[in-house]
């Protein structure tokens, strides 16, 4: 009797863990429109209730800002802003933009504006509003220029080098670039001080070696988040003098300059992503770990 | 002749054209006219095979659409759109003598192309959430350090990382930098390697596909 009693316990006990171990390898097959779900409304909880983490400085972000403040850029320099960033990436590559535009103004430096990407004006209008106060106080064709739209990948980055008036034989509004009284003088490589190329692909890797490389131009870089790969092993090597990953990046930048904006807000929704998906991996892994013990009916 | 053509008239260009970029590069960065030249050149051939995209792509999907192919519909409105933006781009540029300058085509970018371009990325971010899920299993140990340096790196990244446990950026930044850039500069450095072997391999004809299209 006692056995029996036992032996309908043991059974029960199997069973019991049966359907836990069951219910945790039903982790492994969660349809996947639970976790759109699951994503949409978590990313609203920032959006309605700002959470505010602490950002702490990449030494990388550091680095580009040091070389765009402070002693590093002179009065009167010219450097080349290169939007190789559509508006699909305005969320990841715009605010280090525009922070960058902004120190770089008010060092007294003046401002080329290119861009490879056919969203090239678009950026540039876009730039204009979020740097408004600082554009208001320069004047276009003295300060800053907006040269345009260029295609030819890194042939025309060599080109540019070499003489940028054949690339670009007038801005974007069509003035002949001679008539521009910011481009006296400004022919080439040699006339320019600094080059930031932020970039969905890899303008920089082509300014890298058509410009800093062989003419020791200096290079910073504001990438995706993606492009943080290829991007920090050339700050490393010292081609990049500073390097800006995605919208982390751009919100270390906001907090360098003391003007939070669409990056640092960005930051709660990319704690909140990320967060999600390290806790979707790890249900994943559950689920799958307890297949292996034998739990799959 | 076609076959001239199409390679040994091929093989003549590449070859004075790698020649004069190497020399220029190496020796004389500032002084080699004739590089500059051909440069200039190849700005102009990009334009050139911009404006020849275009109108491959207008006889490809018209052919869709007489024919009724699969898709058509889709071809239809991919040629419907084009026609918009090309007409209201030139009207702004006769209007206005500047290229993209008109309230119409302002219009279409500023509340059409500029929200649809910004939604398409962000969408990105519920399949890679879904993918990571399905995908991102510990099938073997190689997959599980994979899984494990991942999620540090990302909560590295992550405000919220450090906000739980400073350990997170300490761990992540190795993983990054003592893990990630090393294996970068390696494939950095082959890949460098590797091209050169592919532009002489093309140099000498034995890359098939850069003269003639691919095949025999």
């Amino acid at each position: 009797m006692a056995s029996g009693h036992y032996w309908v316990k043991s059974v029960d006990s199997t069973r019991e863990a049966a359907s836990k171990m069951s219910a945790l390898s039903k982790l492994a097959d969660i349809d996947r429109r639970v976790f759109y779900w699951i994503l949409f409304i978590a990313l609203m909880v920032p959006f309605l209730n700002p959470i505010g983490f602490p950002i702490t400085i990449a030494p990388n972000t550091q680095d580009l800002y040091d070389g765009i403040t402070g002693d590093q850029v002179d009065e009167g320099e010219v450097w080349i802003i290169n939007f190789g960033y559509g508006v699909s990436a305005w969320s990841e590559c715009h605010p280090a933009v525009t922070v960058c535009t902004k120190a770089l103004f008010r060092e007294g430096a003046k401002i080329i504006f290119i861009g490879p990407h056919y969203d090239v004006e678009l950026t540039y209008n876009k730039l204009q509003d979020t740097c408004r106060e600082d554009f208001a106080t320069k004047e276009y064709g003295v300060d800053y220029v907006f040269l345009g739209y260029f295609t030819g990948g890194e042939s025309v980055v060599a080109q540019l080098a070499s003489d940028i008036a054949s690339v670009f034989p007038q801005d974007h509004f069509g003035t002949p670039i001679g008539d521009i009284p910011m481009m006296d003088g400004v022919e080439d490589v040699h006339d320019i001080d600094g080059v930031l190329s932020s970039d969905t692909g890899d303008y920089g890797g082509h300014f890298m070696t058509q410009w800093q490389g062989p003419y020791g131009t200096k290079l910073a870089e504001v990438g995706i988040a993606m492009n943080g790969s290829t991007d920090l092993p050339r700050w490393q090597a010292g081609n990049f003098f500073g390097v800006s990953v995605g919208s982390r990046g751009g919100a270390e930048l906001e907090l360098l300059i003391g003007e939070l904006g669409e990056a640092t807000t960005a930051m709660d929704s990319i704690s909140v992503s990320h967060l999600l998906l390290v806790l979707a991996i790890i249900i994943g892994n559950l689920g799958t770990i307890t297949e292996k013990l034998g739990g799959k009916e | 002749m076609s076959n001239v053509l199409k390679q040994e008239a091929v093989y003549a260009v590449t070859g004075i054209v790698t020649i004069l970029m190497l020399v220029e590069y190496f020796f004389f960065a500032d002084t080699q006219v004739w590089a500059e030249t051909i440069r200039t050149w190849a700005v102009i051939i990009y334009n050139i095979s911009l404006g020849l995209g275009a109108a491959r792509l207008l006889i490809s999907h018209s052919a869709r659409v007489s024919k009724k192919g699969r898709d058509w519909q889709f071809s239809g409105l991919l040629l419907g759109l084009f026609a918009i933006m090309l007409l209201t781009g030139f009207a702004g540029y006769i209007m206005t003598g500047v290229q993209t300058n008109n309230g119409i085509y302002n219009w279409m970018f500023n509340y059409i192309y500029t929200p649809l371009g910004a939604t398409l990325y962000p969408i990105t971010g519920f399949y890679i959430f879904s993918a990571a899920y399905r995908a991102f299993r510990a099938r073997n140990i190689d997959a599980a350090l994979m899984l494990i340096a991942g999620c540090f790196v990302m909560l590295k990244n992550a405000p919220v990382g450090e906000a739980i446990w400073i350990g997170f950026a300490t761990i992540g930044n190795w993983f990054q930098f003592t893990g990630q850039v090393p294996g970068m500069r390696t494939f950095a450095i082959v890949g460098a390697l590797g091209l050169i072997a592919y532009g002489f391999r093309a140099l000498l004809g034995k890359e098939r596909g850069f003269y003639a299209g691919g095949g025999e």
